[in-house]
């Protein structure tokens, strides 16, 4: 049986920033106790199985790396009915991803939650390297305790 | 005749690289042909120096979302050769069927998301979803399949977290493993539905075919269609096997001015690996069904049309099922127990190979007595089919030079993707505008 609500780290760790998700989401690991009824899960760069991971959700949770025009290490909640994706596939590899393009497809497969909230975190450095930049990575705390605070609203609504 | 062509698919717009089509034609001669591949180098081999053996599968996996277990396997598998570290006769098994399980997710995927648009004519499979719900739902089942058998033997769906040096962190119990038998056999229907939908657009396969050297895994004792153990083979080398350890003398690798990517050769100027190359080395050792999934496509020993590797990928799919429920059996009938696992550093150096869905991949380290890494040697398969694409788009533009710039734009694009590459999975950010 699947918990109601997925929380979603995605991401290269190996990529600098491009990991803030999955770093995020790991330390977010540490509150799972006090949330028996969420699942906490880094992804990774997954791709596809995201869809098999929503199905049967009433709520999913996405915590990424977004290029949004922001300042470095800026952090934002949208749903994805608020933005329009400009990433541009070639659709030459498997490789290639678009989460909106997954959730668009979930949508269309009848496999999507009814709500998905996506917290976005723009880069500063989107380099090969196992470290976060020092503009994100100061405020990994802030993004991890934003999350948190979004989740606890979950668990006291009735 | 066309006497002018110029089809650049090029994107400028990605922050990660892929490959580039560069075809133009003056007056009917072509000046220019060219598969490019601008990736930025992402040093993954300098990232590993310094790690810790017991580190390296969990930061290698991280190179591919699509590939990690494979990845994961390679580099332990490199790393207890490094150290002389012996598996147990169960975790091999489990680890096996660990990496059909990838198998299958990555194979199902390329049919589903990647060829079968391109043999419904649609851009992608998004708008196949509309047009042809069950059959992408049919897909997706096997997707999950695959999916949750991953997550039952490698932790998670992606990154695996049970590989370590020596063996597996975990041993899944008997309930579990034969409930996944049960699944398995319960998707044997799902993928004969997959592949009844292939067949029906199989004429929209072009008909294209070049001679080239196929190179893949061999085991001979006993004699497997293997994807985990044995030597390096090709078809024109007589079926001797090359070990692992020897792989330098396989890729041959060099670098060439269109392609950051290395690119690879043996005995000829290019070759090939991936499934139509372990089908070509391979076919007679395959499960029954998987015979007959070759049979049901006329697919035989020795095609050399690359159009068919995703036909190769299907009858794998059928192998990797049935084998995999006849290797439960064999667990089960033994008994699972549970083993731990334990490892000292040592100074020493090792290569590790396995299959990736794409073809066959290469790791090699070497660690100092501290047990930490001085030196890293990661070679892809899909580099090693780079050379084989530009050899097979210089055969193939000038048999289709009279077809109209988008249909060879159309052919070239699909070329690609049969040879299902891992171009790049390395960033996969957002990249959005917000809706005012």
């Amino acid at each position: 049986m699947k918990k109601a609500v997925i929380v979603i780290g995605l991401g290269n760790t190996l990529m600098s920033d491009e990991g803030v998700g999955v770093r995020v989401v790991q330390k977010l690991l540490d509150f799972a106790d006090s949330f028996p009824q969420i699942n906490f899960v880094d992804a990774g760069t997954g791709g596809m199985s995201i869809l098999h991971l929503i199905d049967e959700r009433d709520k999913a949770f996405f915590i990424d790396c977004a290029k949004m025009g922001k300042e470095p290490g800026d952090i934002k909640k949208f749903t994805p009915q608020e933005i329009k994706s400009i990433k541009a596939l070639s659709h030459q590899s498997l490789h290639e991803v678009d989460l909106i393009k997954i959730i668009n497809m979930a949508d269309k497969l009848g496999q999507c939650p009814a709500e998905i909230i996506i917290f976005g975190i723009e880069p500063q450095s989107v380099k090969p390297g196992c470290e976060l930049s020092k503009t994100v990575s100061d405020r990994l705390d802030e993004y991890v305790n934003t999350i948190h605070k979004e989740l606890l609203k979950i668990i006291s609504s009735p | 005749m066309h006497n002018d062509m110029n089809i650049n698919v090029h994107h400028i717009t990605r922050v990660e690289g892929h490959g580039n089509i560069v075809v133009n034609v003056t007056n009917g001669r072509i000046e220019k042909l060219q598969w490019q591949v601008p990736e930025a180098p992402r040093f993954f081999e300098a990232m590993v120096r310094g790690q810790s053996y017991e580190d390296i599968q969990t930061i290698v996996s991280r190179i591919c979302g699509i590939c990690s277990i494979t990845h994961s396997l390679a580099a332990t598998k490199a790393v207890e050769s490094a150290l002389g570290l012996k598996v147990s006769e169960q975790a091999d098994k489990l680890r096996i069927l660990m990496h059909y399980s990838e198998q299958l997710q990555s194979h199902t995927l390329h049919i589903g998301y990647l060829a079968a648009p391109d043999f419904f004519g649609a851009p992608s499979v998004v708008p196949l979803v509309s047009r042809a719900i069950d059959v992408v739902k049919t897909i997706v089942r096997a997707h999950r399949v695959a999916n949750e058998w991953s997550d039952l033997l490698a932790g998670r769906t992606t990154h695996p977290v049970t590989l370590i040096p020596g063996g597996l962190t975990r041993t899944p119990a008997e309930k579990q493993l034969r409930q996944l038998q049960k699944t398995l056999k319960d998707t044997i229907p799902d993928l004969k539905v997959i592949a009844d939908v292939v067949l029906s657009v199989a004429g929209n396969i072009p008909k294209f075919e070049r001679q080239t050297e196929y190179v893949s895994l061999k085991q001979t004792n006993p004699p497997t269609y293997t994807f985990y153990h044995g030597g390096i083979t090709s078809d024109d080398n007589g079926g001797k096997v090359v070990p692992i350890e020897k792989w330098h003398n396989v890729a041959n690798e060099y670098i060439v001015e269109q392609s950051t990517a290395k690119w690879a050769k043996w005995h000829r100027d290019s070759y090939a690996v991936g499934a139509l190359a372990r089908f070509n080395n391979n076919s007679e050792l395959l499960s029954p069904m998987g015979k007959e999934a070759a049979k049901m496509f006329d697919l035989k020993k020795g095609c050399c049309n690359p159009f068919m590797n995703t036909v190769a990928q299907l009858v794998e799919c059928f192998h990797i099922v049935e084998t995999s429920i006849t290797m439960i059996d064999e667990l089960l009938t033994k008994g699972l127990k549970a083993e731990k696992v334990t490892s000292s550093p040592k100074a020493g150096k090792g290569a590790g190979c396995v299959e990736a869905p794409r073809g066959i991949l290469f790791h090699e380290y070497e660690f100092d007595k501290k047990g930490n890494c001085i030196a890293a040697d990661i070679c892809i398969p899909t580099n090693q089919n780079h050379a084989n694409i530009q050899k097979d788009f210089e055969k193939l533009v000038p048999e289709i030079i009279n077809e109209s710039e988008d249909s060879v734009r159309l052919k070239l694009e699909m070329l690609v993707r049969s040879y299902d590459p891992c171009i790049s999975c390395s960033t996969h950010m957002l990249n959005v505008e917000f809706v005012k």
